[in-house]
């Protein structure tokens, strides 16, 4: 009888116990709030906004888990961000938990052991659910995922299809002249005449241009972790764009295209598709005439005989490495964010690509014609008819890649902008000589 | 009455376990109680409201210092930006040989002196805290009397990380202003970027520059108007604006000039701590009575990354212990608010704009916290103390296993068996009984040996009385002894009682005392008994008696 009771109350008590430490736990269970950096700024800023907000309110919230924005900048500047906290600059800001970023700085991070490997938080069915090009592109030399895809982007031409069609109805200009980089040179010297003395064509990045020739070309800028420009490939593509760029029709702009563009400072250019909605939809003149204008995005062009091929950019997220609480929930919000529903509110406002096989080949394709905005209906259909077309390649990780593009461009710049005022101001210019300067540089 | 006094203590008689127990729980209750107390009295106990008003009050007081602080420290900046551009500008009338007011009739002159402005602009954007800094001039290149003048040049320079006053990783972006001063200065156009500000339907510049004008005396720094939230036109983005007057020194007012306080630096400076309570949030807006015109405001908190989709001012609806309690169409919300100070005493704005910051909580947060404490404290209590009683019970248990044990080896074991114990107390007891074993034993052994002796001499006394009874008997008329025996059976139960007793060799007293009589009812038996048996004396009784024991 006395057992019976003992074990009465141990049981009820160990109930009550339990039942009161569940009651707690359930209270005290401890929200993790996730700081987290990102790059989708601008008109793109409010729908990451939206779907961070939806995570917090639904599964944030029954998981206790708070995504805390707490920069919102462009790649390059959440770049130097980044870069002083993985070499351990003074005065660099404290590491985020979530944020956007390249592989080649996922690199840095790695060599001190800072970031997480996905891997150890998504079984291998959940990355089959993905598109394996863009999961290989976050994976580093050790195997290990450190990038996870949450959109993806390649390059492609903008044309001001209103300045372009006046263009063409003046000069008989030939839109097919567009799909090579020799046609649009051509294209840009006629259009400098005409404007008498304006631009017609820039790049966001001459480094991506010559990256993007020389695979079209069948050879490469990179050589043993650097770059290697040394080559016919090179010198060619170097000595086409050359001549445009010094002496008229290719605008040397230390920016993006974009703002060109809105001033009605040249016709064309290349850039990331994800830039799209930095284009809008009208110029405005120094005098403050507003042009009401249309644009096109077109394939992106190739250097003649080269194949069609595209750079595939567009970054990822990366998880720091913290607390095991924190890294699950990280993982868990990146889970949320890139499944198909997600991924295609997010691609239908940004232009971005989706990332999961399902998204990118069954909803994207089925949902195409409910698309609102004609920007992203446009920027879509031509990327898509891209990836039907292109060979893609992805820029190679490691770990002074982005120093190297840095000093490349910036030097790639400052050759022209000397030349071009060697030229303005009648002295001879010789593309040789600046080649040579260009590839001294590098080979030091 | 003896008797029940005895049965009643015996009745309260209770084991060492249970006492112990007793004990034990007394103690254990004791201290989960006055622990409780203690908290309570300290309110940790997050007893109902207090520990929900207490976090609220603090987050409160620390965000409204801090706003005070900043807001003041910036409207001094945008003071500051006015003098320098005021007199920028005046060196540009003066070098173009124009006064202000003539601005708007030479639009070309509108470039030039923006980009004048530029390194005041970049100065500041660089070394604040804010969303961005801004110079609207009234006056556009493009004056379209269709639009009613609500076209205006100017400059807003955005920086996309707010809180950050570096250098490196931070780039400035326009939102407003002529691309080439941006070239010029090395600054992208955002992609929201438009030329010119469309400030139609907003009343933040106009509001600015008729106060201004119709306050001729005041100094700027009784100008400055902080308008409520706004969002430029084609803008993502929202925030405070700083709005500071241009006046030139002939009382033009040229434009205005100011700092926004973007919704994510309010977000990222005055969010409160969500550790405890996740749906915790600041609000700061205007006030209208006691409802806050959030519609006009910012809010900040882990839930909350923009205030731009609060369109609904909160209403107040109660106060109540203290904890003011609104809602609008975005739910019900309790906590507690202030009053912040924008402007000096004698500002223009200070009688007509009034601003509070609300510290809030989700009312169904807010009550689930207040009874949820309640809640929580009672099942600790209630554990502990069940908790206490069945380690109570196991542990008097245990303490008293060593006693039992002792106990059932007293009763079973002999004493040169028990000496197996490890407790000093139990071993000085066994020591004790076996001393007094042995004492009790000697005595027994003593005793019996004293028995032996006196039964040897009563056995010999025995024989000594048999003989001297016989020779007794020679003595005695055998006629009388008949006589006695004969009249024995005459005597009366009394009598014979008290005749057993002589026999016995009682004295007249202890027979007095035994039968509880009087000494002259025993002399009246003595006489009967004595007349009845033919005897004069008790001796000679008493020698018959002894003659007649021996014969039996």
């Amino acid at each position: 009888m006395k057992k019976l009771l003992s074990s009465v109350i141990i049981l009820g008590l160990c109930t009550a116990i339990l039942s009161s430490c569940n009651i707690f736990s359930s209270r005290d269970k401890n929200t993790v709030t996730l700081n987290m950096w990102h790059n989708y700024g601008g008109d793109m800023q409010e729908t990451m906004d939206l779907l961070i907000d939806e995570f917090n309110s639904t599964e944030g919230k029954d998981n206790g888990i708070i995504i805390n924005v707490t920069a919102i900048s462009s790649s390059s500047e959440l770049n130097q961000s980044l870069d002083m906290i993985a070499n351990g600059d003074p005065g660099a800001p404290e590491i985020p938990d979530i944020f956007t970023g390249y592989p080649k700085t996922a690199i840095k991070f790695t060599e001190n052991n800072m970031l997480v490997n996905l891997n150890d938080y998504f079984s291998s069915d959940e990355l089959d659910l993905y598109v394996e090009a863009f999961i290989t592109e976050g994976k580093l030399d050790d195997g290990g995922l450190y990038v996870f895809p949450i959109a993806k982007s390649t390059e492609v031409l903008y044309l001001n299809r209103t300045l372009f069609d006046k263009f063409a109805a003046a000069t008989g200009a030939d839109e097919s002249d567009l799909a090579t980089f020799e046609g649009i040179a051509e294209l840009a010297t006629d259009y400098y005449s005409y404007s008498e003395g304006k631009q017609f064509f820039s790049a966001d990045s001459w480094f991506n241009l010559t990256e993007a020739g020389s695979a079209q070309l069948g050879s490469s800028i990179f050589d043993n972790n650097g770059l290697s420009l040394n080559n016919d490939e090179f010198s060619y593509i170097f000595n086409e764009i050359f001549t445009p760029c010094v002496q008229g029709g290719f605008a040397i702009y230390d920016g993006y295209s974009s703002d060109l563009s809105k001033t009605g400072d040249i016709v064309c250019s290349t850039g990331s598709s994800a830039g799209i909605l930095f284009y809008g939809d009208t110029i405005t003149y120094s005098d403050g005439t507003v042009e009401q204008v249309t644009y096109d995005i077109l394939p992106y062009p190739v250097f003649e005989g080269g194949k069609k091929t595209a750079l595939q950019r567009g970054g990822g997220l990366m998880v720091a490495k913290s607390t095991e609480e924190k890294e699950k929930a990280a993982c868990t919000f990146i889970k949320w964010l890139t499944s198909p529903e997600q991924n295609i509110r997010f691609i239908a406002k940004t232009g971005y690509l989706p990332v999961t096989k399902q998204a990118f080949e069954t909803d994207l394709p089925s949902q195409f014609e409910s698309l609102s905005d004609i920007r992203i209906k446009k920027m879509l259909t031509s990327v898509l008819a891209m990836y039907s077309e292109y060979n893609f390649f992805t820029a190679p990780n490691y770990s002074s890649f982005d120093n190297d593009s840095s000093v490349f461009e910036k030097k790639f710049i400052d050759i022209m902008n000397k030349s071009s005022d060697k030229f303005i101001s009648g002295d001879t210019v010789d593309s040789n000589e600046a080649l040579s300067e260009l590839i001294s540089v590098f080979s030091q | 009455m003896k008797k029940n006094k005895q049965t009643k203590k015996k009745s309260r008689k209770t084991t060492l376990h249970r006492r112990l127990l007793l004990f034990f729980l007394s103690v254990s209750i004791f201290l989960i109680v006055s622990f409780s107390l203690t908290l309570s009295l300290f309110g940790i106990n997050g007893g109902e409201e207090n520990s929900v008003k207490n976090h609220i009050s603090t987050e409160l007081s620390i965000i409204a210092e801090e706003i005070n602080k900043n807001f003041g420290l910036t409207s001094l900046r945008g003071i500051e930006i006015a003098e320098e551009t005021v007199k920028l500008g005046e060196e540009f009338f003066q070098s173009r040989n124009i006064s202000p007011s003539e601005l708007s009739s030479h639009p070309e002159m509108i470039e030039p002196l923006l980009s004048r402005f530029m390194p005041t602009l970049v100065n500041t954007i660089k070394n604040e805290y804010c969303g961005g800094v801004f110079v609207i001039l009234d006056a556009s290149v493009t004056e379209n009397k269709s639009e009613n003048g609500n076209r205006k040049s100017g400059i807003f320079i955005k920086k996309t990380q707010p809180t950050s006053t570096d250098s490196v990783g931070v780039d400035l972006h326009f939102l407003r202003g002529p691309a080439k001063i941006a070239r010029e200065n090395n600054i992208m156009l955002l992609g929201q970027w438009i030329m010119e500000f469309d400030i139609s339907g907003q009343d933040f510049f106009k509001k600015t520059i008729d106060t201004a004008k119709n306050n001729p005396q005041l100094p700027i720094s009784r100008l400055y108007y902080w308008s409520g939230r706004i969002t430029l036109k084609g803008n993502s983005e929202s925030g405070f604006l700083l709005c500071v007057p241009m006046r030139g020194s002939d009382g033009t007012v040229f434009g205005i000039c100011g700092i926004e306080i973007s919704d994510r630096l309010f977000k990222e400076n005055y969010s409160p701590e969500g550790g405890t309570y996740n749906n915790i949030f600041t609000a700061m807006a205007p006030r209208n009575g006691s409802d806050l015109i959030t519609s006009e405001g910012l809010i900040a908190g882990n839930l909350y990354l923009t205030g731009t989709r609060w369109e609904h001012n909160l209403e107040f609806t109660e106060k109540n212990n203290g904890v003011v309690y609104f809602s609008n169409k975005n739910g019900s919300f309790g906590g507690l608010t202030e009053e912040i100070i924008l402007y000096p005493s004698n500002s223009a704005y200070k009688d007509s704009e009034s601003w509070s910051i609300a510290v809030l909580l989700d009312k169904q947060e807010l009550t689930s916290a207040i009874n949820g404490n309640l809640f929580y404290f009672i099942i600790t209590a209630v554990t502990l103390i069940l908790f206490s009683i069945v380690i109570s019970y196991f542990i008097s248990k245990r303490y008293l296993r060593p006693i039992s044990e002792a106990f059932h080896s007293i009763k079973h074991e002999s004493h040169e068996e028990r000496n197996s114990t490890n407790y000093h107390e139990i071993s000085d007891l066994f020591d004790f009984l076996a001393e007094k074993d042995k004492k009790y034993e000697d005595h027994i052994k003593q005793k019996e040996e004293d028995s032996l002796k006196l039964r040897s001499e009563y056995e010999k006394t025995q024989l000594e009385l048999s003989r001297l009874a016989y020779s007794r008997k020679q003595e005695v008329d055998p006629l009388l002894y008949q006589q006695f025996l004969d009249n024995l059976s005459t005597l009366t139960p009394t009598e014979r009682t008290v005749f057993d007793l002589y026999i016995e060799g009682k004295h007249a007293s202890e027979i007095m005392k035994i039968l509880g009589i009087k000494e002259n009812t025993l002399k009246y038996h003595n006489k009967n008994i004595y007349s009845k048996l033919g005897v004069s004396s008790r001796k000679e009784l008493l020698r018959y008696a002894a003659i007649m024991n021996r014969e039996q």
